[in-house]
């Protein structure tokens, strides 16, 4: 076989993309099903099992309580910790194609700080209007993108170290106004420091719980459908201009969706490190850089993730709860560290 | 060579043995000066020895229960200082504040000469006991689990204060009180029931909170009572599979009107079904002070009503 | 057909191109020198449309090339430039196979077609990557780089080629033969070609016009045997010059004089 042929073979196909992300979603049916059967109460497994593939239609000999923990308590936070993770792998994974920089994530990018802020301003002045935590969650996280591209803009262009520096210099300035605010105000009105800084799906509210899986599929769905420009961005701004990408037009596309994605993610669940930046490497790591197929893998991979994470947190400590950025990060980073290694 | 290594040694140690010594010196000095200008000596909740002059009129209370205590035994005027969350007594409210139980003011509490500043966990002493003990000021250690500790604590500061009798007097009314809750509740059953401190996120009371002691006295049967810790997050699943009979809403105190509503994972138990979900003043339940006899009799009222008619 | 007018871009208070206008017809291949700073880059960008002028028009086939879209463009025009720091690995193929996008069914989407493949693998055979294909960028050497951002270049299909220093890293072999796919294209398929070089020889040899360049602004501009004047070049280079005819091509050769 020529070097030429080896290579045609090698890149992504659509083929190797529908495979592969076939592949992701039985493992992520199977996690979630599995995540179902586990938790501070012990259910009986047959039953569980009926249960959950009927789809809660049958109560499959399960007591009231037994049905409502599976249905009412534990799918809905599985569910939403696969939006979660979903949502910020695949943000993460799109900042790094679009910003060039394998350590962008919306944590170090300021992006989950400002959603933070946004969904504080949101508990504060519209306590009672659900809707208005993901709403001011997206503004403020978009406003931390901006605030930090512009920042980082030289002379020379946004180039990833001055992204990174600005990113940090966002994120810190957030982070204080975050403890600020909790220090001041009443704990009854405003949530835990742990939400904010470690994440916590113990909030999963079935009432608004599609919003965040809406968005997680919608994202991931119009990221995807960028990836060929990422791909070339992934090349150089000026490499893909002259190649005929909208650059301006890819950039604004990335920064609204990601800050969406990260908006919705913190609104209901706080800040849950590591993903954004853990999960895309993984990604590319098992599958390569191509955008194509990279970015829905990361989601799905980040979904996986967290929900394990999840799963973790809360029955380690049983009856107790970890927040789930602690899981996270202890996973996380001793990860990050060998990725780091290896490359 | 210029530089004599040997003679730099020698001068060095020396430098050393006398910046050691004038710091020893201070030390000795300081534990030496307690017991002899210090004529009392009282060990306190974490085991410490804490000298204290003969007579004391200057008290910084750290914590809103032990400032309802100074005002309880009688020597609310020996209180030069308090934290923002006192608020009980009303004219706690007027006393200098010095800051949060978390952050004091170190500054302000030494600007305010007080003779003893009064502390409710130890968390907060390693802070700065040893710079209040070089400007002669006596940090007092209370910790109490339990009712029963709240009582000591309440003869505690009464001797500290010189208000011994006045403290003992209390201390029986309110022993009594709770004995006379005690004997209420002999034929009563235990209920089943929840401590909700916060619905999001859930938090209960845990084994070594002092309210499991109250609602165990209050007839309550606390599905968390052996849950690690005091202040634990707690699985919403357990809380649901717990099915409590009743539930307590700790609220509208210095709380506020936050925490006014059940749990998601609680609302279809047989206590919010049945409407026995209860709301009481937190301020009674979290402080372990007087009052917490009074948040003792409201439970022990709402679980077991036929019992006081 | 690329046609600037009275092209001026500034700098803040610096003129980089003054008052520039040149034409790039079919089959025409254009050298660009001058000393540094003369603008050339400078040019060169603006005529893709990367860089906005500050006064004067550029037409692409008759239209302003601000109004046309990044795809039309880069469908007539590409550029062959210093490659940028990879930070992801991938492979010369695939690399390669990115000058493909433009012609993909949606602007964002899409995967690559059997043309697309084809058309790929020609370029790698011209450019003599054939081999190294499957080799990750990062592996080849500078000039062999260098080779692959030219058969991206070439992958588009576009018809009006700007080259900014294209044989900087290249061995004398690879040079000649970078050039020569230039020249063959322009003669073949009638494509247009700018490229801004220091070889002034290189660029005799195979350039029907010469822009020479100086601060910015058009010093001369003609055939080699205009602009490879001594006296012009003095001018422009500050540097005394020799020239005669190469022996065996007749072409002008310049030797500076020290």
């Amino acid at each position: 076989m020529t070097s030429s042929q080896q290579a045609n073979q090698n890149r992504v196909t659509l083929r190797r993309t529908i495979i592969t992300l076939l592949v992701l979603v039985a493992a992520l049916v199977i996690v979630v099903g599995g995540a179902a059967l586990l938790g501070s109460e012990r259910l009986p497994v047959s039953n569980s099992l009926c249960a959950l593939t009927t789809l809660g239609t049958r109560q499959c000999g399960l007591t009231s309580d037994h049905f409502d923990i599976l249905f009412q308590i534990r799918l809905p936070r599985i569910l939403l910790a696969a939006a979660v993770g979903g949502s910020l792998a695949t943000a993460g994974a799109s900042y790094q194609a679009l910003l060039r920089n394998p350590l962008a994530e919306p944590y170090l990018l300021g992006v989950s700080n400002g959603a933070a802020v946004g969904t504080m301003l949101a508990l504060l002045f519209f306590g009672s209007l659900e809707w208005s935590r993901p709403l001011m969650a997206f503004a403020g996280a978009l406003v931390a993108t901006l605030a930090v591209y512009r920042l980082a803009r030289g002379r020379v262009g946004a180039t990833p170290e001055r992204l990174i520096l600005a990113g940090v210099i966002v994120t810190t300035f957030l982070s204080s106004i975050i403890v600020f605010v909790t220090t001041m105000m009443d704990a009854t009105r405003i949530r835990s420091f742990t939400f904010w800084l470690l994440g916590d799906l113990s909030g999963a509210n079935t009432g608004l719980l599609p919003v965040p899986i809406a968005v997680a599929v919608v994202g991931a769905i119009i990221l995807t459908l960028n990836a060929r420009s990422l791909n070339l961005l992934m090349l150089g701004e000026r490499d893909a201009f002259d190649l005929g990408v909208e650059v301006g037009r890819v950039r604004m596309a990335v920064f609204l969706i990601a800050s969406l994605l990260v908006g919705s993610s913190v609104a209901a669940s706080g800040s849950v490190g590591y993903v954004g930046l853990v999960v895309p490497h993984l990604t590319r790591l098992s599958v390569g850089s191509d955008n194509r197929i990279s970015i829905p893998s990361a989601t799905l991979g980040g979904a996986l993730f967290v929900i394990i994470a999840d799963t973790i947190a809360r029955t380690v400590i049983a009856p107790r709860e970890l927040p789930v950025g602690a899981i996270t990060a202890l996973i996380g980073a001793p990860l990050f560290i060998y990725l780091l290694k290896r490359v | 060579m210029f530089f004599n290594s040997s003679r730099f040694i020698k001068s060095l140690s020396l430098l050393l043995i006398a910046l050691l010594s004038v710091a020893a010196c201070s030390r000795s000095s300081a534990i030496l000066n307690n017991p002899s200008t210090n004529a009392r000596r009282i060990t306190d909740d974490a085991g410490r020895e804490v000298f204290l002059p003969a007579k004391v009129d200057r008290v910084i209370s750290l914590a809103p229960n032990l400032t309802e205590i100074v005002f309880a035994v009688g020597a609310g005027h020996s209180l030069v200082g308090d934290t923002t969350y006192c608020d009980y007594p009303v004219e706690a409210k007027n006393i200098e504040k010095v800051g949060d139980t978390q952050h004091p003011n170190l500054e302000r509490i030494i600007a305010l000469k007080p003779q003893v500043v009064l502390v409710s966990t130890a968390s907060q002493l390693e802070v700065f006991t040893e710079q209040l003990r070089s400007h002669n000021i006596a940090v007092f250690i209370t910790d109490p689990r339990d009712l029963e500790g709240v009582f000591r604590s309440i003869e505690q500061v009464g001797n500290i204060v010189g208000y011994v009798e006045q403290a003992n007097a209390l201390v029986s009314s309110l022993r009594a009180r709770a004995m006379a809750v005690d004997s209420a509740l002999k034929q009563s059953p235990r209920i089943r029931t929840f401590y909700q401190l916060s619905a999001e996120p859930l938090y209960t009371a845990g084994h070594d909170s002092f309210v499991t002691d109250l609602l165990r006295r209050a007839g309550a049967d606390s599905v968390t009572a052996n849950v690690p810790g005091a202040w634990p997050k707690y699985s919403a699943e357990a809380a649901l599979a717990a099915r409590p009979d009743a539930i307590i809403l700790p609220t509208g105190g210095s709380m506020g009107e936050g925490n006014g509503t059940v749990a998601k994972a609680l609302a279809s138990s047989p206590a919010a079904k049945s409407g026995r979900v209860y709301k009481i003043n937190d301020d009674h339940l979290v402080r372990p002070g007087p009052r917490a006899v009074d948040g003792l009799e409201e439970m022990a009222r709402a679980l077991h009503p036929e019992a006081f008619k | 057909m690329l046609e600037a007018r009275n092209l001026t871009i500034k700098y803040g208070h610096r003129t980089a191109v003054d008052n520039v206008s040149l034409s790039l017809e079919p089959g025409v291949l254009t050298a660009v020198i001058g000393p540094n700073g003369a603008g050339k880059s400078t040019l060169l960008r603006s005529l893709n449309g990367s860089l906005i002028p500050n006064s004067g028009t550029i037409l692409l086939n008759d239209k302003p090339l601000g109004k046309l879209s990044r795809r039309t463009v880069a469908k007539q025009i590409t550029v062959v430039a210093q490659e940028a720091e990879l930070r992801f690995p991938i492979t010369v193929f695939e690399y390669v196979l990115g000058g493909r996008f433009v012609w993909a069914n949606s602007t964002t989407w899409g995967w690559e077609s059997e043309r697309d493949l084809q058309v790929a693998e020609g370029v790698l055979e011209e450019t003599e990557l054939h081999e190294l294909s499957g080799r990750m960028m990062n592996e080849l050497s500078g000039g062999e780089r260098q080779r692959a951002v030219l058969a991206r270049a070439l992958a588009t299909e576009a018809p009006i080629l700007l080259l900014d220093e294209p044989t900087a890293n290249l061995d004398l072999s690879h040079q000649a033969a970078l050039l020569g796919l230039v020249r063959e294209r322009c003669n073949s398929r009638k494509s247009s070609a700018l490229i801004i070089t220091h070889d002034i020889n290189l660029a005799a040899q195979f350039a029907d016009v010469i822009l020479l360049l100086r601060a910015g602004q058009v010093v001369k501009a003609g055939t080699t045997q205009q602009v490879l004047v001594p006296d012009l070049l003095r001018e422009v280079f500050s540097v005394d010059v020799l020239v005669d005819a190469h022996p065996i091509s007749g072409v002008p050769r310049v030797t500076p004089v020290h």
